[in-house]
């Protein structure tokens, strides 16, 4: 459903006041939709209104479910919102959750509201970011940010914070196997023709999967442009999309990987090798297994794969008109020329 | 004009001329987006029928090749997989002998398994690269 902009600014509004009783005289300032992201359609405005008589102002970013995610039926607002709730008050910096709400007809999907956290993310890929992300490496202070906020998040205690609910697997193998079947399944509905070289990696991985003994709550993409970032500092873990309790190692291996940097040894385009790996071993008291860490950047190959091939169908399909997604047509055989690298040839 | 040509100077229509006249953020985003989309198909269609001859020929070679192999006459699973291949030239029966040699690797021994695997990314390989003229 399209819902021009005067009017979804006015069902907002409304919506935000039956959850706020008390609130009077709501305004909504400063909006603007920001474009982020493959999955979801984010707008981030200030509520005002007056409570007791004392005016009030809070920043706060909605999140709408266009319907047409890349990560199709896993895409789950309700879950990213429980997740927030989770965290909201432990040690992680991330958004404090306000509403989720399921029924579509409010704003023409399913939507959620949180803070809007100070601070800026600017992306990696960009000239712009990338001077950012070389500056702040220069002056120290973000890149152990970065890696303490990774510490912060493994070592959290996700059983305290109810984070069960994702699913806990079993000590060995049951971790890794799941990430496969999630993948496949991806690819499965994707719609998309065999890729031989697909086959060899899934067969690959299925073959060598690695037992995982630590469990942690691991959010999927840690890396800067998932960050806000303020003062120097990490102010948020953002986008809350892929992530598992499993093995910590994964979260590593996407650190270290390559695919996330540009033109620079840096880490994420950020972090020195060597201080990633003292800080984060010394933070977590967890040695980082560099062999397993290998094979998850294999996995990660298959999930670029999944993530490609579910883009394209949803514009082959019809789903989506967004060009973006039909070019990603041409990024599967990237992705599997990288793949097949990784498999030694 | 080839088709190719065409969507080439297409392409770079959008991205020099109509894309940068585009105020929106959306639309102007599209419009490069779609400039490169051209791109990448103008791409596929020129190399379009190499690539087509080229992979018939990796593809002959390779089974001509499989069929030298003494699993090839003592597996009935790989023979078959391999037949299959043969008979339909196509990506789906080349997954389908992936999975068959992932499936036979115990029986085959590592050694065996390499040779055999070996040869099949050796067409991979090289199918791929194909790709990648137009695709990176």
């Amino acid at each position: 459903m399209t819902i021009a902009a005067q009017d979804f600014e006015a069902r907002v509004l409304d919506y935000i006041g039956g959850q706020m009783p008390q609130a009077d005289n709501l305004g909504l300032e400063d909006v603007s939709r920001i474009a982020v992201g493959w999955s979801h359609e984010t707008w981030l405005f200030d509520l005002t209104w007056t409570e007791g008589g004392t005016p009030r102002r809070q920043g706060l970013c909605l999140r709408r479910d266009p319907g047409n995610a890349l990560l199709r039926h896993m895409s789950s607002l309700e879950e990213q919102f429980r997740v927030l709730q989770c965290l909201d008050g432990t040690a992680l910096p991330t958004p404090k959750p306000y509403w989720f709400e399921s029924d579509p007809e409010i704003l023409g999907a399913p939507f959620l509201v949180m803070e809007k956290v100070a601070g800026q993310c600017p992306s990696p890929w960009g000239r712009e970011g990338r001077a950012f992300y070389a500056e702040a490496a220069a002056r120290g202070v973000l890149p152990q940010s970065f890696t303490e906020a990774l510490a912060t998040l493994h070592t959290l205690d996700w059983r305290a914070a109810g984070l069960d609910f994702l699913g806990v697997p079993a000590s060995g193998a049951d971790f890794v196997r799941r990430e496969i079947a999630k993948w496949e399944d991806l690819i499965a509905v994707s719609g998309h023709a065999p890729e031989p070289i697909l086959t060899d990696l899934v067969a690959w991985l299925k073959a060598n999967v690695p037992d995982s003994s630590r469990i942690a709550l691991v959010h999927g993409a840690y890396r800067t442009g998932n960050l806000l970032i303020d003062d120097d500092r990490v102010s948020a873990v953002l986008d809350w999309e892929l992530q598992v309790l499993g093995d910590p190692m994964y979260d590593v291996a996407y650190v270290l990987s390559d695919l996330n940097r540009e033109g620079t040894s840096l880490l994420s385009n950020l972090v020195e090798r060597d201080a990633f790996f003292r800080d984060y071993e010394a933070l977590t008291g967890s040695t980082i297994d560099e062999e397993v860490c290998r094979y998850y950047n294999a996995l990660y190959a298959m999930r670029s794969v999944a993530f490609w091939m579910s883009a394209a169908g949803l514009y082959a399909s019809g789903q989506s008109n967004d060009l973006r997604l039909a070019r990603t047509a041409w990024s599967v055989p990237v992705v599997l020329e990288r793949a097949a690298r990784e498999l030694g040839y | 004009m080839q088709e190719h040509d065409l969507l080439h100077r297409i392409a770079t229509l959008l991205k020099k001329e109509l894309g940068p006249a585009i105020e929106a953020e959306y639309p102007k985003t599209q419009a490069f987006m779609a400039s490169v989309v051209l791109q990448k198909l103008a791409g596929q269609l020129a190399h379009a029928e190499r690539d087509r001859d080229l992979g018939n020929k990796d593809l002959t070679a390779l089974i001509a090749e499989l069929k030298t192999y003494p699993e090839y006459l003592s597996d009935t699973a790989l023979r078959s997989a391999t037949d299959a291949v043969a008979d339909a030239a196509d990506d789906a029966a080349l997954c389908t002998l992936i999975d068959t040699l992932y499936a036979q690797r115990a029986a085959l021994g590592e050694e065996r398994f390499g040779c055999w695997m070996g040869r099949v990314r050796q067409t991979l390989r090289a199918a791929i690269d194909r790709r990648m003229e137009y695709a990176a």
